[in-house]
């Protein structure tokens, strides 16, 4: 045998007798025995590549760590209202300029080391350095300065005033670290939240264990939480029914909610999310620069025909980039019309009947599915969509996000109050976006009226634009055993929230 | 044993040539691996510190020797988008696969040598004939369909078994098996139908030898005839055959894999293509392409061993 | 070769039945022959109809009637945008035997000329280097190339073809060596060299023709694998992309209406086995035909 093999050989009978790929004790108990577990299973679709989310793009792991793991100075609930979390109370100066942030002073890390101010500023100075690469950054270039004045308080000035600053802050950008747990952030998540990463699976599951010394806002209800990714969606469903999970976060095969309303031992919630299914369209280059074609494209498509084939009829209207949790939300579905003889009249005058167009799909279940519909209505007008499926993430990304090498896209935008990042300058809509630029920042710094009547009239001035299409809200399809309690049915922050996860 | 040694020295020149390949292949995967490590938001800068951090900068034949001497060592690196080492996944998963196609191309033989036998004999009856129709649309049917249909019948329907997952022995024997038996079935019920084939036509081929003729002519009937001389010869092919087989499965079990979330080799190298983990892709490919020529040199030695015709021959 | 190879060649491949039908009687023969005619048929068939005419415009969604059973008008029902399935079929019809074809072919133009190029040739370090790039090549399973060939062209029915067909070359070289290997003795082969005739003139003219029952038989077989690979491929999604209808794909797409319409994911499996087992009982049925000194043994 070559040295090749033999260490190969060797080390694989190692791994037979030491190692082993735990996917936890079997759950299939049934309801009546549930009462007494202090575990709970939860199925996600999307699975962390690591736990950085200061260098990995993507929803996945601020959706396990977040609130759970790492804490902010403030959460968002489940209605979409700031709260208290890091800290207790915060005040704002009258130039709306300077936040004074007190902070909880039994708060800990999970190595024992209490929350200081300094470790807020060390970890909010952090986002602005090259240490930090993801692009989500940005929303703390709003920040001037950080001042630590005593351990239990924090005083950030803002260069100017800003309605959003403090609502990105509950994002991932507000998360506080420990200076000693930055060293790999991509296996170890040093927070200060009630649970730690007990056990890190890469592609299979997360253990999040009950911390017993959190003193904080959010205390955990389970001792254990596991989240298991997985990839296929009818296999999570199956994992469901055949009672080796106990939860699926977002059910993505909408199809079978019926089955399990059906269900007596399960219960299905459907929520909101910050997700806005966006039929893209280019608007700086090719075929769709025309607004016309654009109007024709909106009043072709019938969006609720699209919801109900692709997603089972679960999901919202919006008619804008505005999910109706928003506090600047109005209905705008009736801008555009389904009307097929309207939108056959304008391609036509827009001269671009049989004319071919690049449609970039990414390779995921609900984009493929919206896809096939919008295509077959907008043949039924005179269009000729060729349908490239894109790997998603990676592909998509680097053809149609980066290169803006595409004609019209759909995909979920999954941020919160992403409308000035979705049509703002540079991005792949190539929306032109002067228009909206100074209503938007006037807004930002103007009273709360002002803000909301400000961002109203930019979504509206988007839409109106036919800047693209807005096929519908992405709902929060939650299912679980009947007698979950605590479930996050909202998923309005980049959290999924497991400390008031229990069983009743 | 010269022609042992010399069949050693071949199975080490191909397992270079393949690391060789499996480098090279490497290379034209479109996407800079450092590029793709940064992420969409990184500038030319960051690009340039990551390929350093990584070694990528270097000349390919010192990172190709990089690579097979870590390998040599069982360190396969640290990828670049997990930034953890992949030796543990690679081993993870080689068990993982390992254990499902060896435990399903056990229980296919346990299914193909009675039925292929029972075949044999009955050749030209009605009963052989229906055997040898359900072996030929055994072989048609997608493993996956039969996987769906399984966990429809067996998780869903009867409760009996968990429709996915995987629990490895030390957590439990029980959990471990039940996790085990639906993706196995579903490998096995079409692997032994594929083997059911070859097993009639070992059991028919040595019933046409001399010797069975004369034991049969000496008033034995032919299955006792078969049970005392036959069997042996007739493994020769059937063993050969399971082995090729076993050797394809490595791989071929990915959709099994995907269907029952199953961590193995497959599933890892899906999820290494989708994260373009190219350091995991490397590694898996490497393993899988390894753990074929090795079980080829095993099926050739063993055959050596088994048949003495060859045996004297060589 | 210091060692043999396995007994049977094809085996390699994990092609399943190589060396069974020898054992057939000539009527068991002729019923699989005509059997498996009649299933590649019914695909053709369908293939060939689908460019003229299908019951329904395949991108017809209908949101109002989706997920129909089986009536006059959808014969195998609707599917979740209310197109017609039995329309699927028949588009799906055309990119099995599209992954067949394009396999086979690649697999045959180069491993053929390989084969009989290491069979022919008097010099052993090329039949021997041959050989041994055969071996190399069969440690990469089709599977596993067509897995990393997505990664590189990004997954699609053409970066799948090229796989299958690349992994099967193997087989192909091994089947047309060992072939030339037994005529090279032949009378008709040294009379051929005698005449001055040059090596690629005796390929053409007398190996080839000789060889070439071989050769389809093994193309039958590879067919019907490359059917089931593509299949799978699709199922993960490595394989031909929406809006290409793929009975693979149909396949997966159809798992969440299991419990309400089986009859999707039944229709797309069905069919998927009739392939299949069309062109391995074609390629057992060739093989008797082809090889009368095979048939005469049994």
């Amino acid at each position: 045998m070559s040295r090749l093999s033999a260490a190969v050989a060797g080390t694989a009978v190692l791994a037979l007798t030491i190692t082993g790929c735990g996917a936890g004790a079997d759950s299939s108990t049934g309801s009546e025995a549930n009462a007494d577990r202090t575990d709970i299973i939860v199925a996600h679709t999307a699975e962390p590549v690591n736990l950085d989310f200061t260098t990995t793009d993507g929803a996945a792991i601020p959706q396990a760590l977040m609130e759970n793991v790492y804490e902010s100075l403030v959460r968002i609930d489940q209605d979409g209202e700031i709260q208290p979390a890091l800290a207790t109370e915060w005040e704002l100066s009258d130039d709306r300029l300077t936040y004074t942030f007190t902070l909880d002073e039994n708060a800990t890390f999970s190595n024992g080391e209490p929350v200081t101010a300094d470790d807020v500023k060390f970890s909010y100075e952090r986002v602005g350095s090259d240490d930090w690469t993801n692009a989500l950054g940005a929303k703390m270039d709003v920040v001037d300065s950080i001042a630590a004045p005593d351990d239990q308080t924090v005083e950030i000035t803002l260069a100017n005033p800003s309605n959003t600053w403090l609502f990105n802050l509950a994002s991932l950008v507000g998360a506080v670290f420990h200076p000693d747990g930055v060293d790999d952030l991509a296996n170890t998540a040093v927070g200060s939240g009630p649970y730690e990463v007990e056990e890190f699976t890469r592609g299979q599951q997360i253990v999040f264990t009950k911390r017993a010394d959190y003193a904080g806002a959010t205390p955990g209800e389970l001792d254990t939480v596991t989240f298991r990714y997985f990839d296929d969606a009818v296999a999570a469903s199956n994992a469901l029914k055949s009672g080796q999970i106990d939860v699926i976060g977002n059910l993505q095969t909408p199809e079978l909610t019926s089955d399990f309303e059906a269900d007596d031992t399960k219960q299905v919630a459907e929520g909101t999310t910050n997700g806005e299914v966006v039929l893209s369209m280019n608007n700086a280059d090719g075929i769709f620069a025309d607004q016309t074609a654009r109007e024709a494209v909106l009043h072709g498509i019938d969006e609720q025909a699209v919801l109900d084939t692709a997603w089972g009829g679960h999901g919202t209207m919006i008619g804008s980039m505005v999910p109706p949790t928003d506090p600047y939300y109005e209905d705008l579905t009736d801008v555009w019309p389904h009307d097929v003889e309207k939108a056959k009249e304008l391609v036509e005058e827009a001269g671009i009947e049989g004319e071919e167009f690049t449609f970039t799909v990414p390779s995921r279940p609900y984009a493929q599915a919206s896809a096939e519909m919008v295509a077959a209505q907008l043949e039924e007008i005179g269009l000729k969509p060729d349908i490239v499926t894109q790997e998603f993430p990676a592909v998509w990304l680097d053809e149609t996000m980066t290169n803006h090498d595409y004609d019209m896209s759909v995909i979920n935008h999954v941020e919160a109050r992403d409308l000035l990042t979705v049509f703002g300058e540079g991005y792949y809509t190539g929306y032109d976006s002067s228009g909206i630029e100074e209503i938007a920042a006037a807004a930002d710094e103007g009273t709360e009226e002002e803000y909301v009547e400000g961002m109203k009239e930019v979504a509206r001035t988007i839409t109106d634009d036919a800047a693209a299409g807005f096929l519908y809200l992405f709902p929060n399809l939650v299912v679980a055993d009947a007698t979950v309690t605590g479930l996050p049915v909202n998923a309005v922050s980049d959290s999924f929230q497991i400390y008031d996860l229990a069983w009743s | 044993m010269r022609a042992l040694a010399s069949r050693l020295l071949q199975f080490v020149l191909t397992v270079w040539a393949a690391t060789v390949a499996v480098f090279a292949l490497m290379q034209i995967l479109p996407g800079n691996a450092a590029q793709v490590a940064a992420g969409m938001s990184a500038t030319a800068e960051d690009v340039a510190r990551i390929e350093q951090e990584f070694g990528l900068d270097r000349p390919l034949i010192v990172q190709y020797g990089d690579w097979v001497t870590g390998m040599l060592q069982g360190d396969f690196g640290t990828s670049y988008v997990t930034d953890a080492p992949i030796t543990p996944l690679v081993l993870n998963s080689i068990q993982v696969t390992l254990i499902l196609v060896v435990s399903a191309m056990v229980l296919a033989l346990l299914i193909a040598v009675p039925l292929g036998t029972l075949a044999a004999l009955l050749r030209g009856r009605s009963l052989g004939a229906v055997l040898s129709g359900l072996s030929q649309v055994g072989v048609a049917v997608p493993n996956f369909l039969a996987a769906i249909l399984l966990v429809m019948v067996f998780s869903l329907g009867l409760g009996w078994f968990p429709s996915s997952g995987w629990q490895a022995p030390i957590f439990g024997i029980g959990g471990f098996l039940s996790h085990l038996i639906l993706p196995v079935f579903s490998l096995a019920l079409v692997q032994g139908a594929i083997l059911t084939r070859y097993v009639r036509s070992a059991v028919l081929e040595i019933m046409r030898e001399d010797y069975l003729r004369t034991a049969r002519a000496k008033g034995r009937t032919s299955a006792s005839a078969l049970a005392v001389h036959g069997l042996r010869n007739a493994a020769i092919p059937v063993v050969t055959v399971a082995g090729v087989q076993l050797a394809t499965l490595l791989i071929g079990a990915v959709v099994i894999e995907q269907v029952f979330v199953l961590p193995g080799m497959g599933s890892e190298l899906v999820r290494a293509v989708e994260n373009r983990d190219l350091l995991a892709v490397q590694a898996i490919v490497m393993v899988l392409v390894f753990l074929v020529l090795a079980l080829n040199l095993i099926i050739d030695l063993l055959y050596t061993l088994l048949d003495p015709r060859v045996r004297n021959a060589a | 070769m210091t060692t043999p190879a396995p007994p049977d060649s094809t085996a390699s491949t994990g092609a399943p039945a190589a060396d069974v039908p020898r054992t057939r009687s000539g009527r068991a023969t002729e019923l699989t022959f005509v059997v498996g005619l009649v299933l590649v048929g019914i695909v053709v068939v369908l293939a060939l109809v689908s460019f003229v005419w299908t019951p329904h415009p395949p991108t017809q969604p209908d949101a109002a009637g989706r997920l129909e059973g089986m009536s006059a008008a959808h014969p195998f029902g609707t599917d979740r945008y209310g197109r017609d399935t039995l329309t699927w079929i028949m588009l799906g019809a055309r990119v099995t035997l599209l992954v067949g074809i394009v396999a086979v072919g690649i697999a045959m133009l180069i491993g053929v000329p390989l084969g009989v190029l290491a069979g022919m040739t008097r010099a052993r370090w090329l039949s021997g280097l041959i050989m041994r790039g055969n071996d190399l090549l069969l440690a990469f399973p089709a599977l596993l190339l067509a897995i990393v060939f997505s990664a590189v062209f990004g997954p699609g029915t053409g970066p799948a073809m090229a796989a299958l067909g690349i992994a099967a070359i193997p087989a192909f070289a091994r089947v047309a060596r060992s072939g030339t290997l037994q005529i090279m003795g032949r009378e008709y082969i040294a009379a051929a060299r005698t005449a001055n005739r040059t090596p690629l003139q005796i390929a053409i003219q007398h190996v080839v023709p000789n060889i070439a029952g071989l050769i389809i038989v093994q193309a039958s077989v590879t067919f019907a694998l490359s059917v089931l690979a593509e299949a799978g491929l699709s199922f993960l999604g490595l394989g031909t992309q929406p809006p290409t209808p793929s009975w693979g794909r149909m396949l997966q797409e159809s798992q969440q209406f299991l419990g309400s319409r089986p009859e999707l994911a039944i229709w797309p499996g069905l069919f998927i086995a009739i392939a299949v087992l069309g062109f391995n009982l074609l390629g057992d049925g060739l093989r008797d035909r082809l090889d009368p000194t095979l048939r005469g043994r049994s």
